[in-house]
């Protein structure tokens, strides 16, 4: 048996939203008030059931959902704390918490900068009231102004907003003015992800039926270049395929995964990864609750990785990022060189123009970004 | 037994008339099987058949029928319905001295009833007609009646008016079946000939061959000669279906049976071939069929997932139970090795495809079908062709003949027009028209088979609005204005995606063609072009734009694995793609010629 390994961050998901969204398929549910408590208590006792095999040394706590921030006050600061506890070095920690625009009040958001909190991601999604409507967001444009400016005004550090492109209807000059309207809020960090249609939600529902129109392919690459071109003048720096960041305001609890490094994951359907093995708890908010009183793992299902997986995984993901595989720590923690192990696909891509290489680093350029799942799945799969 | 108490008969009919019924309904008043048994349909055995409506196989059934005080023993002959099996149901007929010919007395006369009405005719069968569903209210039997009489010149004065799902008129028919089906001739003490009329495999006894007695007497235990074949086999097992199998001793002149004699493989038998006796052999065979003719041609290749081993080892599990389709070794170009594979129409080659996928779960690209062509050379001789791909360079060749078919198609007398016109653009020769009735008429004409190869019969339907019938038959060989159409894939010809074709249609065809898979083919990350030529002349082209992104954008600490198989899985389903130069091209495209024209 391995000795478990240290872990340094820790994810903890919040299965609850005040109404959901058509094209989330994040685990979640409606509020209910009845579950809070026992939901709360079975996230702290997990918790407490790894930590008392292994080390926690967190120093990156990341709250997501779901919608943490609909959470009664009470409940909410009762789980930030008791997450914060195993965070022995307060000026260390990275303590971010996803918020919805429209669920941040003062109350909550004092309560967020009592417990630590010292970074803020509000779904800003889109400045265009219509385009919310088609997302179903429940918020306007304007709550996101006031929700950073309540964060700021309560001392969050860190404010990060998403923003989705893509959105049906969506022209390249209403993206540009969501673009221009995020920035001029100056968060530190930006996400902007193209709109995804996940198999089984009701927007996916809605494309299958041609009720909702997917903008052109080029139309998206448009709008990705846009940002690729237009965040970096306004000091925000691409540094992972959806991420900006001023420098040094990189959301390293993201940067573990990427580097893929080991993180606790807590709550129902929740993911960790830990000892090598990936696991992801039971999409049920009854079933979590319930498994974890009677003492049982709520795993649903883990996945122990082969040392090649483990490679190959940490090359999967380092290839997202704008810095790429770093040769020499690939080699000492995977005992082989990337530039042979992944020579095929390194020799296709690199003559098509995809990937850039020297002796540091193999890393997507710019056009490579645009194509990167044909990089990826080449250094995925053998052949 | 006594001659004078047998009847040897088939059913036959358009598809849904109700011949399964009757056939049931004859057996359940036999008492052969229970009125509970008959929900199930006795004489379909096999799942995909019952699933399409269709039978594939002839079966032989034996009842023990009481008329009149006096125990008849009915050889019910089963026949399949559908166009692609009209060599069967030959056989089958063979086998018979008369037949009931069902027409629903809702529908009429319709295209299957004219070809099957002829095949009994040619047969020198005695023939009843039998106008079934009488029960429904919408049901007009005599009208039927007159039809029968005009178009099919048979008597109407032995008519019988049945409802085979009620039963009523069922003791008249089969009195009529007594009266006016002859019993069969032959000599029981004369020197053995039997006519093997139809085949099927079975795991525990091997080849199962149903056999009508002719002349003299096969018993268990003998040793008979397959005349054809020239093989000598000894008889195991001899038995009827009533309709389970039940093994005698003897089968005499005039009787219809199976019977067993340790044969392992359907290949082995020649259905039409007679059987006698070694020791005293007959003079000589009974006449025998015509081999079936495999009008329509298709490649099955492995999907890049399979081995080719795998889909050989299938194909001959298949040819176990089904002899009519042909398969042989065929390599492609772009598709490496796999079969060639010949059908008696495009329903059996859907049928074939099926089971292997569901019987043998393998998963095959397929071939867009093609019938077969006669080349003629400028020096050598006459050779069919079975795909574009096997023509020589047309600089050799002096002419092209194509298969003509002639049709009948039974159709409102409103939709004329519309069938004329459709007519018209297939290439169509006009040959006659026959009034059935002052609304329905019966028209003739002859096509190219190729150009009613796929939707043609949809578009019947659809110009008749579902009324239209048709049926077909190959009627020889004729030349015509034909090209061979390329399709290059950038610059590179991919031979399974050849077409012979009308020169006059050429030029739309491949334009057409190219739209179609430029559907079917991805983006890849360069450009595609796509080509239609006849020889070394582009006559369309299309490009395919390379795509422009493929990103994941969210891949965090919850979709790592999830991602992670996403991609894999896209990988693997390149994989179940043909590469040809770099170009990925789905399965689907290669069936992508057969779609509606329109
Ligand atoms: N009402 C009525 N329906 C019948 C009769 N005979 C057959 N059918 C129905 O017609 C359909 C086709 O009959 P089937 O025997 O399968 O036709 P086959 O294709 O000629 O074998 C079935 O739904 C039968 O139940 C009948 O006498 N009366
Ligand atoms: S997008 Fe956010 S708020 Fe909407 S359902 Fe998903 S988790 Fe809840």
């Amino acid at each position: 048996m391995t000795t478990p390994t240290a872990c340094r961050s820790l994810y903890a998901h919040v299965p609850f939203c005040r109404s959901l969204c058509g094209y989330c398929d994040f685990y979640s549910q409606v509020l209910d008030d009845a579950w809070v408590t026992p939901y709360v208590e079975a996230v702290l006792r997990e918790l407490a059931g790894y930590a008392a095999r292994r080390p926690l040394d967190l120093d990156t706590i990341y709250v997501g959902g779901g919608t943490p921030t609909v959470l009664p006050a009470g409940e909410l600061e009762r789980l930030l704390s008791g997450l914060r506890r195993y965070a022995p070095d307060d000026a260390a920690l990275e303590f971010t918490v996803e918020a919805n625009p429209a669920t941040i009040t003062d109350e909550i958001a004092a309560v967020l900068a009592a417990a630590g909190v010292n970074r803020v991601s509000i779904g800003a999604q889109s400045f265009d009231p219509a385009e919310l409507r088609t997302l179903e967001r429940t918020h306007a444009p304007g709550h996101v102004i006031e929700a950073v400016d309540q964060c700021r005004r309560l001392g969050v550090r860190r404010i990060s907003l998403d923003l989705i492109f893509g959105i049906p209807g969506q022209t390249l000059e209403s993206w540009w003015r969501s673009l221009a309207a995020a920035v001029a809020i100056a968060p530190e960090h930006l996400s902007c992800y193209s709109l995804t249609y996940e198999p089984g939600t009701p927007l996916c529902t809605r494309l299958n039926a041609g009720q909702v129109q997917r903008v052109d392919e080029d139309l998206e690459a448009d709008m990705y270049e846009a940002a690729l071109d237009v965040l970096p003048t306004a000091g925000l720096a691409h540094y992972e395929i959806s991420n900006f960041a001023r420098p040094g305001a990189e959301c390293r609890h993201n940067l573990r995964t990427w580097h893929n490094e080991p993180y606790l994951g807590v709550g129902p359907a929740a993911a960790g990864y830990i000892d090598a093995v990936r696991y992801t708890n039971v999409a049920d908010t009854a079933a979590y609750v319930a498994a974890v009183a009677e003492n049982r793992s709520p795993w649903h299902q883990h996945e122990r990785l082969s040392a090649e997986g483990r490679a190959r995984e940490t090359a999967m993901l380092a290839l997202r990022l704008t810095r790429g595989i770093d040769c020499r720590s690939f080699a000492e923690r995977h005992g082989q060189d990337p530039a042979v192990l992944f020579g095929a696909a390194i020799e296709r891509h690199t003559r098509d123009g995809l990937l850039a290489v020297d002796d540091a680093s193999i890393r997507l350029t710019r056009a490579g970004l645009l194509v990167a799942d044909t990089v990826i799945a080449d250094f995925l799969c053998v052949r | 037994m006594d001659q004078a108490l047998i009847r040897n008969f088939s059913i036959v009919a358009h598809i849904d008339h109700g011949k399964s019924t009757l056939a049931d309904r004859l057996l359940q008043v036999s008492g052969a099987i229970s009125e509970r048994d008959l929900k199930e349909q006795v004489l379909d055995d096999m799942d995909l058949e019952r699933e399409r409506g269709i039978t594939i196989k002839a079966s032989a059934v034996t009842i023990d029928m009481n008329v009149d005080g006096r125990t008849y023993m009915f050889n019910l002959i089963d026949t399949p319905g559908h166009v692609d099996f009209h060599y069967e149901v030959d056989r089958a007929l063979a086998a018979c001295d008369g037949a009931l010919l069902v027409v629903d007395a809702t529908q009429g006369v319709q295209a299957q009833t004219v070809a099957n009405a002829y095949a009994a005719v040619n047969n020198n069968l005695e023939i009843i007609p039998v106008i079934n569903k009488i029960d429904l209210p919408s049901a007009a039997p005599e009208d039927a009646a007159i039809e029968i009489e005009h178009v099919l010149g048979i008597s109407a004065d032995n008519v019988q008016f049945v409802s085979a799902k009620s039963g009523v008129g069922i003791g008249d028919l089969i009195r009529a079946i007594v009266r006016h089906l002859p019993p069969p001739k032959g000599e029981p003490n004369g020197p053995l000939q039997a006519l093997i009329f139809d085949s099927e495999y079975n795991d525990y006894r091997g080849v199962i061959c149903y056999l009508r007695i002719v002349n003299g007497t096969i018993r268990k235990g003998q040793r008979v000669l397959l005349m054809g074949r020239q093989r000598t086999y000894l008889v195991t097992e001899l038995g009827k279906f009533r309709p389970q199998m039940s093994p005698c001793d003897e089968l005499a002149a005039g009787e219809t049976g199976y019977v067993v004699a340790s044969i392992k493989r359907l290949q082995d038998v020649t259905v039409g071939d007679t059987i006698t006796d070694a020791g005293q052999p007959a003079l000589q065979p009974l006449p025998g069929y015509q081999p079936p003719q495999h009008m329509v041609f298709c490649d099955f290749y492995p999907s890049s997932g399979e081995s080719y081993d795998a889909l050989r080892e299938a194909l001959e599990k298949l040819s176990l139970n089904d002899a009519s389709f042909s398969f042989a070794p065929q390599h492609s170009d772009a598709l490496g090795p796999g079969f060639r594979c010949g059908f008696l129409g495009l329903l059996h080659m859907d049928i074939v495809q099926e089971r292997l996928e569901r019987e043998c779960g393998v998963s095959v690209v397929q071939t867009a079908p093609s019938v077969t062509y006669e080349v003629v050379p400028h020096d050598g001789p006459v050779r069919r062709v079975e795909s574009a791909g096997d023509l020589p360079d047309m600089g050799m060749i002096a002419e092209l003949r194509e298969p003509i078919i002639e049709t009948q198609i039974i159709t409102p007398a409103d939709a004329i027009g519309s069938i004329m016109q459709l007519a018209e653009q297939r290439r169509g020769v006009y040959r006659k028209t026959e009034y059935l009735s002052p609304q329905r008429v019966l028209l003739t004409y002859e096509f190219p088979f190729n150009e009613i190869l796929y939707d043609f019969y949809d578009k019947l339907k659809s110009v008749t609005r579902g009324y239209g019938t048709m049926d077909y038959h190959v009627i020889g060989y004729r030349a015509g204005d034909l090209v061979k159409l390329d399709i290059l894939v950038n610059g590179v010809p991919v031979d399974a995606l050849s077409l012979i074709c009308h020169r006059s249609k050429a030029e739309a065809r491949g334009r057409r063609f190219l739209i179609k898979l430029r559907r079917e083919i991805a983006r890849h990350q360069f450009e595609i072009a796509l080509q239609a030529a006849i020889g070394s002349k582009v006559i369309a082209r299309e490009t395919i734009k390379p795509f422009r992104k493929n990103v994941t954008a969210k891949c965090y600490g919850g979709d790592v694995t999830r991602k992670r198989k996403l991609l894999e899985k896209q990988k693997a389903g390149k994989k179940r793609m043909k590469t040809i130069g770099r170009v990925d091209i789905p399965q689907k495209a290669f069936m992508t010629v057969l779609e509606p024209e329109d």
